[in-house]
């Protein structure tokens, strides 16, 4: 049975407020920023904040192998068992979860479990999550490194999804400077970053 | 007290500089070597290898000896299957006999449709008919245990890369490889009995040699082995008899040369020579040797239509034995095949056969799964009520006590 396309991987490692997650497909993760949701019994929703790709057994580490290859493409076509000994993990801070399919604006009562499902949203469920701009405390609260880009990004893509993309934004500019007081410069550089 | 490296460091340092000594002599044989190679007439020295009864090991000649083989052209697309394997032996400290014996097996198709799987098969043995070889029509039975569990290991490797045969597409070339030698060593000699010889190989080793000839009938399947930095003299010993160093018409070791020692043979001019250097000094990048037919007494007294061939490749990085059967040394398209290939895997393995690699990568053991395969069979043993127990010896080295 061929895998839905908007599944992007399985959680290899889970906390309460975050997990990592294995993508199916090589360099095939979500972007930076980008909202996700896990199965499991409390479907969580999560931004991601950290993309990685490194050989799946650490003690080998990648060397150089184009220097005769026109193209990078032609390095993995002339090996092609790179595939199957790197892979793509992504981390994300879990900003939601869901109840009966319905947003809940507060960390779910338990994490994902391991292999739990990791699915991309579409527009229509950015639309809906973020709606309610309350998802921002845990990710602006989160400490992830590159906080402010990754706030940005998601701010960019989830203000793609909604009606009003600039009210939006002005809405969530209040909900920042609510989370962050007294960090104007930080919270305008925020919404640069996603309007740019 | 743990092994003391300060006194080990002078003796080695010692070592050392006694190899370095006999640096100018070695390159003086292989010298001699290369000199009789050159000169060499095959046709003579395989008459008189024929009617020779000589203590060492010398192979069928068939070529010219110092014929080089340019790298035949790669063919656009082709798979590349390989199989490794590894295992954990029996431990009698361990309260349950058994072995296990895990094979990594690779597939690799280059060129229209690239695409690659990787995977391992572990298989426990734990019953007392798996743990033994059987004498076929009697009562005796012997247990599978060092060599003849390599011999074990050998027959699933070959199973499992004519499982691997069977599944690929049968429309590209296809190179099959195995890592080390296809003739089972550890079966040779005095230390086992017929009985095992037959039961291993007749009934197991053999016919999965078969299924793979069966397929190359319908298909261009090649099955090779690879034999990194090789030891073996056997293309040297063909040498020896060559009339400048044995000047008896047959040569018969034990008859002319018995009361002389090691070293002051006539034939020992090219002693200490290994067939890698020989060819080493011989072979272009690229290059392969002509076909040499093994003479080992296990390969002539069992393998038949298998009978084991051998050349040796410069790879790039190293002089490598390449061991094939009789059925592709003798399809000039196969035994191509087996060269172009095993060349292009080197280079992309940056020196070694990549499938090989990935191969042995599947098949690794590490210690820390020795220990976690330890504990996963006393933890079963203690689920079913049965006795865990271990040596006092092993529980002494465990427990470290003052």
């Amino acid at each position: 049975m061929a895998v839905d396309e908007a599944r992007l991987g399985e959680v290899v490692e889970t906390t309460t407020t975050g997990f990592w997650a294995h993508c199916y497909r090589l360099y095939e993760s979500p972007p930076l920023g980008a909202l996700v949701r896990t199965g499991g019994p409390y479907p969580a929703y999560a931004v991601t904040h950290h993309v990685a790709t490194q050989g799946i057994d650490a003690s080998r580490r990648p060397v150089a192998r184009g220097a005769d290859a026109a193209t990078e493409e032609a390095v993995y076509l002339s090996n092609p068992q790179l595939s199957q000994l790197l892979r793509t993990e992504f981390q994300a801070v879990v900003v939601g979860h869901s109840v009966d399919g319905e947003p809940r604006y507060r960390l779910p009562p338990s994490p994902p479990p391991i292999y739990a499902f990791v699915h991309a949203c579409g527009p229509e469920e950015i639309r809906r999550f973020t709606s309610n701009v309350a998802f921002l405390r845990p990710l602006a609260t989160s400490g992830v490194p590159a906080l402010e880009e990754v706030v940005a990004a998601c701010l960019s893509l989830a203000a793609q999804a909604q009606p009003n993309p600039n009210g939006f934004l002005v809405e969530a500019g209040r909900q920042l400077m609510g989370i962050l007081p007294g960090e104007l410069r930080r919270v305008e550089a925020i919404l640069r970053g996603a309007t740019r | 007290m743990s092994l003391d490296l300060h006194k080990v460091a002078g003796q080695i340092e010692a070592a050392a500089s006694a190899l370095n000594a006999q640096g100018a002599d070695r390159s003086a044989r292989l010298d001699r070597a290369l000199g009789v190679l050159a000169n060499a007439e095959p046709e003579t020295l395989e008459e008189k290898r024929q009617l020779s009864r000589a203590t060492f090991l010398i192979p069928g000649l068939g070529g010219s000896m110092a014929r080089r083989y340019p790298c035949p052209t790669l063919p656009a697309s082709y798979t590349a299957l390989a199989v490794d394997g590894s295992h954990i032996d029996v431990d009698r400290h361990l309260p349950v006999q058994c072995f296990l014996i895990n094979t990594g097996r690779v597939r690799i198709q280059y060129g229209d449709n690239p695409g690659a799987w990787l995977d391992s098969e572990p298989r426990l043995y734990a019953d007392d008919d798996s743990l033994h070889v059987f004498e076929r029509d009697g009562g005796r039975s012997r247990p599978l245990e060092g060599p003849l569990l390599g011999a074990m290991r050998a027959v699933e490797e070959l199973r499992a890369l004519a499982a691997l045969a069977r599944q690929s597409d049968p429309d590209i070339p296809t190179i099959a490889l195995i890592d080390g030698s296809l003739i089972l060593w550890g079966l040779a000699g005095q230390a086992h009995p017929d009985f095992v010889r037959s039961a291993l190989l007749e009934d197991l080793f053999l016919p999965a040699m078969d299924d793979l000839r069966q397929l190359a009938r319908s298909r261009p399947l090649a099955l090779a082995s690879y034999v990194s930095l090789p030891r073996s003299t056997e293309a040297v010993n063909a040498l020896r008899l060559d009339a400048s160093l044995c000047h008896y018409e047959a040569a018969n070791c034990d008859m002319h040369c018995r009361a002389l020692r090691p070293g002051q043979r006539p034939c020992d001019g090219v002693s200490g020579v290994l067939d890698r250097e020989l060819f080493g000094a011989l072979l272009a990048e690229g290059e392969r040797s002509d076909l040499f037919a093994s003479a080992s007494s296990i390969v002539e007294g069992y393998y038949g239509g298998h009978h084991v061939y051998f050349y040796y490749l410069n790879a790039g990085s190293e002089v490598a034995r390449v061991e094939i059967p009789k059925w592709v040394a003798e399809d000039n398209g196969l035994l191509d095949l087996t060269h172009a290939l095993i060349i292009d895997q080197s280079r992309k393995g940056h020196g070694y056969p990549v499938a090989i690699s990935e191969a042995h990568e599947q098949a690794v053991v590490t210690v820390g799964d020795r220990e976690e395969f330890r504990l996963i069979v006393e933890d079963a043993l203690q689920r079913q009520r049965l006795p865990v127990y271990t040596s006092e010896k092993n529980r002494s080295k465990r427990t470290k006590w003052l």
